[in-house]
Formats: C-alpha cells, structure tokens, sequence
C-alpha cells in the first residue's frame, strides 16, 4: 500500500500530534502525556505518520525523537486550487472551441 | 464563511454562440467534461472526470440546473466527494463579443483536512524555498 498522506491526516489525533511537533522536536513520552492514551496507541499513530512521509525520527542516546516534516502535505492538493487550475484550462478550451467554430 | 473562484474575461464570440458553447450538450463536452446537461431548469445531470482520491473524489459531479434566462445567465449547483457548491455565468455583450462573468461559488475552508494542510503548511511556505502560486498549481 502507498503512503497516503490524505489518510494519515484524516484523523483528529494525528493531526493534534503533527501540530505538537510543528512547534519542536518531541520524544514519544511527551507526546503521549497530552492525550489520554498509551505509548504504544501513540507510537502506532507515529507509525502511520512516518510512512506518510509527514514525521522524521532520529534517536538521541536511548530516546527516539519524533519531528514534523511538512513537505508531504504540499500533495493535500486543496479544492479551491483543483478547481482555479480546473477552470483556468477549461476556458482556454472554451475559447479554443469558440474559434474552431467560428473563426 | 465561503470562498469563491472569479474568472471574468473578453470572449469576440457573441452572447449567443456562447450561451451555446454553455448550455449544448456535445459543446459542454468539447470544452468543460463529458455530461448529460439539458438546458431546463431543475434538470438534473452529473459532470464526469478522472477521481481525485486524495479528496477522496470519485470524479462525479451531481448538478441541477438552478438558473436559466438565455443567452444571459446560468447556474447550476456542483456536488461532488465533500464539495458541495454552485457554479454560474453570466453573458453580457461586449462590443460583437461577449463578457464572460464566471463564479465558483461555495468552497468551504473550514474543512478540517484542508484547513490543517494549508495552516500547518502556513508559515512554512518562504522556508520551503516554493512559491504559494507554484504548489497551489500543482506544479
């Protein structure tokens, strides 16, 4: 399966941890401490996050430290962006076909 | 709070030949997408095009004919994975041509993917080196 970085940020809890790490560097411990939920819950959400490309690791003595990586969510193309490009090509087209019709 | 496209521009074409290019089933297809439009109001026609998966879009557009006063304004809504927004034109002469008023009405930026990839992405814009313009394009 591909990393999907859509699914990795479809959900609320992960996305509460991507927004703890976009202000530092963090150790699993300290990002287990603000929800109520075990370390290995949170290492599996860290888990899905890696392979999404969205988290780092690197280890530090014996912690593992977890840090945001943004780059992927540049792929979360959004609507409105979809839809300016969208319609941009199909009014070139429009008028393309206006002329073919009636030059 | 919702966000719209605007495109107005020169077409030399008259009203006509555009309302035309706008409300012709075969013309629809030549420029926009492949479709089953009527030009009747409350008809209802879907819009075809290759899925998007990552907005979890199938590529189909359900549409209803909402506006229709030839060959001057038209309407129609635009629903398709999570969007739910309307679509319009309106044709005003211009010279022998045309001006084309074009809105995309009803984009919602409060939700909650996209409002965390665009926030989250927020201040990171200049440091990533790429210009809004070129990652919105997709390029």
């Amino acid at each position: 399966m591909t990393p999907d970085v859509y699914r990795a940020i479809s959900d609320p809890t992960r996305r509460q941890i991507l927004d703890l790490l976009a202000t530092s560097e963090r150790p699993v411990g300290e990002l287990a401490a603000p929800f109520a939920m075990s370390q290995p819950a949170i290492s599996q959400h860290l888990r899905v996050l890696r392979e999404a490309g969205l988290v780092a690791e690197r280890r530090v003595g014996r912690q593992r430290r977890y840090r945001l990586n943004p780059e992927p969510l540049k792929e979360v193309a959004t609507w409105v962006a979809q839809y300016e490009r969208f319609w941009r090509d199909r009014f070139t087209a429009l008028e393309r076909y206006l002329d073919e019709e009636e030059p | 709070m919702t966000v719209s496209i605007k495109y107005d521009f020169h077409l030399k074409h008259s009203p006509e030949r555009v309302w035309n290019a706008l409300t012709q089933r075969e013309a629809i297809a030549r420029w926009l997408m492949p479709n089953d439009f009527e030009p009747r109001l409350g008809h209802k026609f879907t819009f075809r095009r290759p899925p998007i998966p990552k907005l979890n879009y199938d590529g189909i557009t359900h549409c209803e004919v909402t506006e229709l006063v030839p060959p001057k304004q038209l309407a129609y809504t635009f629903k398709g994975g999570n969007l739910d927004t309307l679509v319009s034109f309106r044709l005003e002469p211009e010279g022998t041509g045309t001006h084309l008023y074009f809105e995309h009405s009803g984009f919602n930026p409060d939700d909650p993917i996209q409002k965390f990839a665009l926030d989250t992405m927020g201040g990171g814009w200049a440091s990533l080196g790429d210009g809004l313009d070129k990652i919105l394009s997709g390029s």
